[in-house]
């Protein structure tokens, strides 16, 4: 579980990174696109990882539910992170839904969804 | 500074041992997990590419022919075959990792699909192999790859405590949150990974291509001392900008787009637009590479007309065990496979396979009637020696550590 948990960790503090460059203009979008869209691919796995898992006891399963809570955050903010780079590149996204309202309102977003999987990790017993 | 330009055959070969796409990927991943207490690995592997290429170049420059060649003959068919074997299935998966990282490269370049960039990028490799003369395909694909000192580049300017990167590389020793085994199966892939097989049969070969007789034992010299300290240096240098940036953070690499974030970082849009070239590049030189070592060491041990230096009617089985291998590789990889996965099991098994390689040029290297008064002497022999027994150990532990970490998950 922790390993999963770890997983998706990394994934949405790479997302948190990538927005950052390409808010100061040190990435290209398509760079910032293909990262992001491994990210999700990363949180994807994590979430089948703990979807898939056989809890052995009741502690377990809390920390599974307590896990599977905080990567559904996280992988909201990284979808919303890359409908924002689409916006920035040009596409036709106003008014669009998942279209973060500002750019510090998405680095928010992944800051808070990078919190809670590091909570969730803490009670899981990961590093 | 004739003889220095001359050493592209180095540069081209290192490139595709030491940083190519799964020695890039490979090489952040360590980076980020394990800062740079694995630095020695690299280390190691310069020695003993450098060790064995020189004895396969010194092979190819006394006797005027390639390595493989003579392993068949010396050894006898049933030997050679196993060296065959082992070999060319590696550097099967190699190129099949190859041409999905430059598919991976031009999808970090353009966002466009990695598999709308597969067939082309399979179409690509071939028509090089099939068109461009060694000489030029060597110098623009090695040279191009040097590109990829935008890593060290971005190195100095992310400005890093030096000494901190030198506390976890002396002494190595694994970090708390990583288990041993996951750190020794790293060791053993790196190990793998610099000292792949297809390096000295490519290397050997180059020599042909280039006529080398005696006189050329310097130009080996060059190619071997410039060549592969250089691909050491850069694969150490990506380690190390994931080390700075991604370990504080607690940033495992997974991915390719990862691995150029601390370009960004350190030097923005242009050295990222430079260090992305040098990957396209250098993924590409690997895939010819890896696909001339298939024909080549088939052709070799079949005793068929090989080598670019032939217009392709005169060596049309080597250059249709070439496009066979790509198109093998294209198709595994449209199956929607994983590239990275597949280099890293490629490296994995190249360490496996690395005591049928290089027993047989050690052998080689001391046989007088090939060599005459050029055989090793006692010190290449003693370090040889060394060398085998980690090669030996580094194959008997690569599998089991394999299955034990779960491919160093």
């Amino acid at each position: 579980m922790s390993d999963a948990l770890s997983g998706a960790r990394s994934a949405t503090r790479t997302a948190l990174l990538t927005v950052r460059l390409l808010d100061e203009g040190r990435v290209t979008g398509p760079v910032a696109d293909t990262s992001l869209l491994d990210q999700l691919r990363a949180l994807d796995d994590a979430e089948r990882a703990l979807t898939t898992l056989v809890p052995p006891d009741a502690a377990s399963s809390e920390d599974r539910t307590t896990g599977l809570d905080a990567v559904g955050p996280a992988t909201d903010a990284v979808v919303a992170a890359r409908e924002w780079v689409a916006a920035r590149a040009g596409g036709d996204l106003d008014g669009a839904p998942g279209l973060p309202p500002s750019d510090a309102a998405l680095v928010a977003d992944l800051e808070a969804a990078t919190a809670q999987l590091d909570d969730a990790l803490a009670e899981a017993g990961g590093p | 500074m004739k003889r220095l330009a001359g050493a592209a055959l180095g540069i081209l070969t290192a490139i595709g041992g030491f940083v190519d796409i799964g020695d890039l990927v490979t090489n952040a991943v360590v980076g980020s997990r394990f800062g740079m207490s694995l630095a020695w690995v690299v280390v190691l592997g310069v020695v003993g590419i450098c060790l064995f290429a020189s004895m396969a170049g010194r092979v190819t420059a006394v006797s005027g022919r390639a390595t493989f060649e003579i392993v068949r003959e010396r050894l006898g068919p049933r030997a050679g075959g196993a060296n065959l074997v082992a070999s060319f299935a590696v550097t099967l998966l190699t190129l099949t990792a190859e041409i999905g990282g430059i598919a991976l490269a031009l999808h970090l370049a353009s966002s466009v699909e990695p598999r709308l960039w597969i067939p082309v990028a399979g179409l690509a490799v071939w028509l090089v192999l099939w068109r461009a003369k060694f000489t030029i395909m060597e110098n623009v694909a090695g040279l191009m790859g040097l590109l990829l000192v935008g890593f060290a580049v971005a190195l100095f300017l992310l400005g890093p405590d030096w000494g901190e990167l030198m506390r976890q590389a002396v002494p190595p020793s694994p970090p708390g949150t990583e288990h041993p085994a996951t750190y020794w199966y790293y060791a053993v892939a790196l190990f793998g990974a610099a000292m792949t097989p297809y390096e000295v049969f490519f290397f050997s070969s180059g020599g042909v291509e280039e006529k080398w007789t005696a006189r050329d034992l310097t130009t080996n010299r060059i190619n071997v001392l410039i060549g592969f300290p250089l691909g050491g240096t850069l694969s150490l240098a990506i380690a190390a900008c994931a080390a700075v940036v991604f370990l504080p953070m607690g940033i495992e690499v997974s991915s390719l787009s990862q691995v150029v974030l601390p370009v960004a970082q350190a030097g923005g849009v242009l050295l990222l637009a430079v260090v992305i070239l040098g990957i396209v590049a250098a993924t590409f030189g690997a895939a010819l590479e890896t696909a001339l070592s298939t024909g080549y060491s088939l052709a070799q041990y079949l005793g068929w007309s090989w080598g670019k230096f032939r217009r392709p009617a005169r060596a049309a089985r080597f250059h249709l065990t070439m496009i066979v291998a790509v198109l093998v590789g294209v198709g595994i990889l449209m199956t929607s496979v994983d590239p990275i996965m597949v280099t890293e099991m490629s490296v994995v098994f190249s360490a496996v396979a690395l005591p049928l390689t290089y027993v047989p040029i050690l052998v080689v290297a001391n046989d007088p009637e090939y060599m005459g008064d050029r055989v090793n002497g006692r010190f290449l022999n003693a370090l040889g020696s060394v060398y085998l027994v980690i090669v030996v150990a580094a194959a008997a532990a690569a599998i089991p550590l394999m299955i034990a970490t779960g491919a160093g998950s």
